[in-house]
């Protein structure tokens, strides 16, 4: 299986039901199989802050909700994660393209790549960087956990782990 | 203009309202609404500013409920890009009111981009909004806010209000994780 098809099994085995993204390169094939999945809710959004309101509403409703991203789209929702989610303590998993990362073709996507670990942890939302495909089985804890104690987790997916054969 | 400021505006609107979820914006708005009516299935969204209508959207996809968003003007210029994930969308249960005073009320009333450039209803049509109304008439409020509720297409309604606030509302005294769990306890009942 491609680190795509596998990254999309594990997220769905982990009970992900609602999902909302920004595209990205990297993720274009993540995308297509959330868009041909008739047993999630899914939908692009305009802008991350308006994908982390709609998956608060999908939270409150019953549904375990995900973000798929670039890493420049937290800077886009920190607001919104700081003084919604962590607020009123709703657990939103991001699902991560680091851009910036080792690999990176592209030098402006070098500053948010340096700086998107430190910002999510100033906002409160721990993280979980999978190099390698191999270790994918990690995120089952980390995401049962974040559901558990209602605090949101991001999942980071550098260069390594798309790269990976 | 309608004449009316948005407590009295809002106070209309919840006279109609028994069931349907309601997600109200921040600041002046959630006070006004913990005071006309409050309970259980109201969400009082006290920060991120922009976000009702995009908590709504989500809300309203995962729901069978009827959705209510009371949201201001320069809110949704805040996010304005929600209006294309709406209109991408289209949930049947969501009625998104927009009150709009043309003004930011909260932050002492500077004026907004609905006062001189923007008008949200084209903004909705533009963006595949099934039923758009722009309501200028105090008369026309409770006629369109019936008819958004009883349907089973999205509405969003303009409804233009005067700058102003009522007496003696204070802020909301309720605990952000008590508002999100009786809120979750009404979403699933």
């Amino acid at each position: 299986m491609t680190p795509t098809d596998q990254l999309y099994e594990r997220l769905r085995a982990s009970g992900l039901d609602f999902f909302v993204s920004v595209p990205c390169k990297l993720l274009d094939g993540l995308l297509g199989r959330l868009r041909g999945d008739d047993d999630i809710l899914y939908t692009p959004v305009s802008r991350e802050e308006d994908g982390v309101g709609i998956l608060a509403g999908a939270y409150m409703a019953g549904r375990k909700p995900a973000l798929v991203m670039q890493n420049s789209g937290f800077g886009n929702s920190v607001n919104a994660v700081c003084s919604l989610l962590n607020y009123f303590e709703i657990p939103v998993i991001f699902v991560i393209s680091h851009r910036g990362s080792t690999g990176e073709p592209v030098e402006a996507q070098k500053g948010m790549g340096d700086a998107v670990t430190g910002v999510m942890a100033a906002s409160g939302v721990s993280t979980l960087s999978i190099d390698h495909p191999d270790q994918l089985p990690r995120i089952d804890s980390a995401i049962a956990a974040a559901f558990s104690e209602g605090r949101s987790l991001g999942i980071l997916l550098p260069f390594s782990f798309w790269e990976a054969s | 203009m309608t004449g009316l400021v948005r407590y009295q505006i809002i106070e209309k609107i919840m006279d109609q309202i028994t069931d349907a979820l309601v997600v109200c914006t921040i600041g002046h708005p959630c006070q006004e609404l913990f005071k006309i009516k409050d309970r259980p299935g109201n969400f009082y969204m006290l920060g991120s500013m922009g976000m009702a209508s995009s908590i709504g959207l989500g809300l309203a996809m995962a729901s069978d409920k009827k959705v209510v968003v009371l949201d201001g003007d320069s809110a949704n210029v805040m996010n304005m890009g929600a209006f294309a994930t709406m209109g991408f969308n289209t949930p049947g249960n969501l009625v998104h009111i927009i009150i709009d005073n043309e003004a930011n009320g909260s932050t002492g009333f500077q004026p907004s981009f609905t006062a001189r450039n923007v008008n949200l209803d084209q903004v909705a049509k533009a963006c595949s909004i099934p039923n758009v109304t722009l309501v200028e008439e105090a008369s026309d409020i409770t006629p369109a806010v019936s008819k958004a509720l009883a349907a089973d297409e999205m509405h969003t309604l303009v409804i233009k209000a005067e700058i102003g606030l009522m007496p003696g509302v204070g802020i909301v005294p309720l605990g952000a994780v008590d508002i999100r769990d009786r809120f979750m306890k009404a979403v699933e009942a």
